[in-house]
């Protein structure tokens, strides 16, 4: 094969594992904002959390597998109780008590890491296997992009499963659309609620436990991917598994493509396609609401 | 002279149709009642006529003018006034204050940023005299909110009357309401309704029967019968449609 | 609280905001201004937020449409007056707002703030892009500040930071004075009415869309007048006018201060301002203590510094806090 198609596929590859972790962060987002309608602006904070938390137990453990195991749940666990002990005491004040109350836990973390980690870059390490090239079909892939992809894809298929296809599933989409209807049914609502935001907030773990070998773990780390996070959910639909997945993968390739054919515009593009969008459809493209 | 007509009033949602080629004709100075069982389509005429939808079909006749698919706004300038079925008031703001709005409404005063509202005497003295008539003054400055049921619902007919509008349409104005705040409603009704076309949609045969001059029976989605109380008392069609389902 | 008594106080204020600069010198005269412009700012979102009831995530937008117009103003048009520069500030941010009205006034709710967010987003990029236009990353700074005169009477020189806080104030207090106006108005109680029942006003005979647009209007000029004096003030626009966090403080402002009061606004404008003062002096981590803060008046406060006032009131005088 000629370089330039090697490229090309090299660049989409890029493009793809970009896409896929910002689908694992987004899913988790479009859970907690599209599905539940908690506007959470410290969904991305929480994945730059777990980053700083997986390069503490990498060093402590040495093990990159430990960490990917341990930091999301942690990171879970850690919305869980924000969920219980913070956010259901301003439901009643709607998406701006949600605002105001994630904008300023956003501060607190972003603050809280740099006073226990310190501003510089700290590097995250994956396992030997996982880093070089591997030959495919005569052609040069990345391995540790091609496991992000892996990765995503798995807990994709997953999520899905348990979404629509298990009663559990079942439950939390009638609890989501209409709560006081199921909780006259006897299921225990505001249970159900705290999982589906633990449930998010440890994908946006496992996201940002994935993104950080490559990446690096820094303060601003949760900036811009945060942002192309709800521009995904935004444009996907709220609540739509597959409007996230399509958007996603779309936002990382016009990223990796963009950046190669029109550099400067490149960044402007998801938001020209924000806009459109959502003039157009109000409730983005697969929502079935506003 | 017919003052509010419909011709061939058609409409459906999704393919499901709620109404179907309704001709209504209601007479100027006429009190008209619209009758009929649960899902007739009674409220959904009510929104073709007062601009909520428009019309999949037929038209609207209002004054002489075809005014199908006009917006609400349109409809109340033209000298329409609405009531809801479930109470709509500005719940934050106080009685007078909703009264107020509908009073700036009907003397045409919408885009000004020139004086202070509180300060226009005429318009105060005219809410304040509605306030008074409507037996409200007591609550003159408690939020909608914060009303009885009965009294909110006073409201809610007021606002749609404080227009000063040709003709009001009322839906249920009783609904929910205990015997003596129907009592009550229904006095309330009657006067301030003088000399006005009113079409009201009602279940309480009682409050049809001490309101109505001329009924309008709709039954899934088409008109039935139409014709004075007597008449409609004694059609046979009607009690059949309405056995089982209510007591006339 | 009788008519004389309004005015004494009104007249305290005035001889406070005069004195004010020869009390604490010039290092607190420019907190001032700055407070003054976030003040202005916060209401105009307050307009849509707690008049009209319409969250948005991008009112940045004006305030950045304002301060860039008015710093491109005067890069490029020689002896441009300060006043037009301010004026223009203004009419560009209405203009802006006019273009964005026919996509906007159809929206409510979640939609309504998040199309904001990414027009805000699409202009925070495309100022950092433009760079022949916008100098990018640097912004724009270092353009001439002309004097304040009037011809063949007065001239005063507007790099004086204590002439520049008079100038200030007199515009803020006109801007702030004519947005109250504007609430008291007949208009102003059509929009307390879209916030509450937005279909009723249909049947009440008011047209909602054309009213939301000229609400947004007002919302988005008066923002751009923020931005164009804070850009007087600081010689100096920068892309992160249009950042999503200049979006948001306004809004912390308003939940701050109280969004139920016209006043609220210029409460939290001033809250903001003394806790990054005072805890600028104790700590470098200001923004861990306004999370904080953030947190706490939401969770126990929601109704803001306005509605603590209000309860205290009610509590201590046993009767119905007034807002």
């Amino acid at each position: 094969m000629d370089a330039t198609t090697a490229m090309y596929v090299a660049q989409g590859i890029h493009g793809l594992a970009y896409g896929m972790v910002l689908f694992l962060l987004a899913s988790g987002l479009t859970l907690i904002f599209g599905m539940m309608g908690i506007l959470n602006m410290a969904h991305a904070s929480f994945f730059m959390l777990s980053a700083y938390f997986c390069y503490q137990f990498q060093i402590w453990t040495g093990n990159f597998w430990l960490a990917l195991l341990f930091a999301p749940v942690i990171t879970g666990f850690f919305g869980i109780l924000v969920e219980r002990f913070l956010l259901r005491k301003v439901q009643r004040l709607g998406h701006i008590g949600q605002l105001i109350l994630t904008a300023g836990l956003g501060l607190i973390i972003l603050e809280g890491v740099k006073v226990i980690w310190g501003t510089e870059s700290k590097p995250v390490l994956v396992p030997t296997y996982l880093q070089g090239l591997v030959n495919l079909a005569g052609m040069e892939y990345p391995v540790y992009r091609l496991f992000i992809i892996g990765i995503s894809l798995i807990l994709l298929i997953i999520l899905s499963l348990i979404l629509y296809k298990t009663r559990l599933g079942m439950v939390v989409r009638a609890a989501v659309s209409d709560a006081d209807m199921v909780n006259a049914l006897g299921i225990n609502v505001p249970v159900v609620f705290m999982t589906v935001f633990g449930v998010g907030t440890w994908m946006a773990g496992v996201a940002g436990v994935v993104i950080s070998p490559i990446l690096t773990v820094f303060p601003g780390l949760a900036d811009q991917v945060g942002m192309d996070a709800f521009i995904v959910v935004c444009v996907g639909g709220f609540g739509s598994i597959g409007g996230a997945l399509l958007v996603s993968i779309i936002c990382g390739l016009l990223n990796s493509y963009g950046v190669q054919f029109f550099s400067q515009l490149a960044p402007i593009l998801i938001f020209i396609f924000m806009v459109v969008v959502l003039t157009i459809r109000p409730m983005g493209l697969f929502g079935e609401r506003e | 002279m017919n003052i509010l007509e419909t011709r061939g009033l058609t409409h459906d949602f999704e393919g499901l149709k709620v109404i179907t080629g309704v001709d209504l004709q209601v007479a100027e100075g006429e009190r008209h009642a619209i009758i009929g069982p649960n899902g007739a389509g009674k409220t959904t005429l009510f929104n073709l006529i007062t601009g909520t939808y428009t019309p999949k079909g037929g038209k609207v006749i209002f004054k002489n003018k075809d005014v199908t698919g006009a917006r609400p706004h349109q409809m109340v300038r033209l000298g329409m006034g609405r009531s809801f079925q479930i109470t709509s008031t500005f719940s934050r703001l106080t009685a007078f204050q909703n009264i107020r709005m509908a009073v700036l409404s009907k003397r045409g005063i919408r885009f000004n940023i020139f004086r202070f509202v509180d300060k226009m005497d005429d318009v105060t003295r005219e809410t304040d005299e509605i306030l008074k008539r409507i037996n409200l003054d007591g609550e003159r400055n408690i939020p909608a909110s914060g009303l009885s049921y009965g009294k909110s619902r006073s409201l809610e007919i007021s606002m749609a009357l404080a227009t000063d509008p040709e003709v009001v349409m009322l839906d249920e104005p009783t609904a929910g309401m205990s015997v003596d705040e129907t009592h009550y409603a229904v006095g309330l009704i009657q006067r301030l309704t003088e000399g006005k076309t009113m079409v009201i949609i009602e279940h309480d045969m009682d409050v049809v029967f001490s309101l109505a001059d001329r009924i309008t029976v709709l039954h899934h989605g088409e008109i039935l019968a139409s014709g004075a109380p007597g008449e409609i008392r004694k059609n046979p069609k009607v009690k059949e449609a309405y056995l089982g389902e209510m007591e006339i | 609280m009788n008519k004389g008594f309004k005015w004494i106080l009104w007249g305290i204020l005035i001889v406070v905001l005069i004195v004010y600069p020869r009390l604490f010198g010039i290092y607190y005269t420019n907190i001032l201004v700055e407070f003054g412009i976030f003040a202005l700012y916060a209401i105009s979102v307050n307009l849509l937020l707690g008049y009209t009831g319409l969250l948005t995530f991008g009112h940045a937008i004006f305030f950045g449409v304002g301060g860039y117009s008015t710093a491109l103003a005067l890069t490029h048009i020689q002896g441009l007056p300060l006043l037009a520069s301010l004026l223009i500030g203004f009419l560009s941010a209405v203009l802006f707002a006019l273009i964005l009205c026919p996509m906007v006034v159809r929206l409510s709710g979640t939609a309504f703030a998040m199309l904001h967010l990414a027009f805000g987003l699409l202009m925070y990029v495309v100022t950092l892009k433009l760079r022949g236009i916008t100098g990018g990353e640097d912004g724009i700074g270092g353009f001439p500040i002309p004097p304040f005169s009037i011809p063949g009477i007065v001239s005063i020189d507007m790099t004086d930071p204590l002439m520049f806080y008079y100038f200030a104030m007199i515009v803020l207090v006109i801007c702030i004075s004519f947005l109250w106006f504007f609430t008291k108005t007949p208009f102003g109680q059509i929009m307390v009415g879209i916030r509450d029942n937005a279909d009723r006003i249909d049947y009440v005979g008011f047209k909602v869309s054309h009213s939301k647009a000229l609400i947004y209007i007002f919302a988005g000029g008066f923002a751009g007048v923020a931005g164009s004096i804070f850009a007087l003030f600081q010689n100096l626009v920068s892309a992160d006018e249009f950042s999503v966090l200049n979006s948001f403080a306004p809004i912390m402002i308003i939940m701050v201060g109280g969004i139920a009061s016209f006043f609220g606004p210029i409460f939290g404008a001033g809250i903001f301002a003394l806790i990054a003062e005072l805890t600028s002096r104790y700590t470098e981590r200001v923004e861990l203590v306004m999370g904080l803060i953030l947190i706490l008046v939401i969770m126990y406060a929601p109704m803001g510094f306005l509605g603590l006032v209000n309860m205290a009131r009610a509590r201590f005088f046993n009767k119905e806090g007034a807002s």
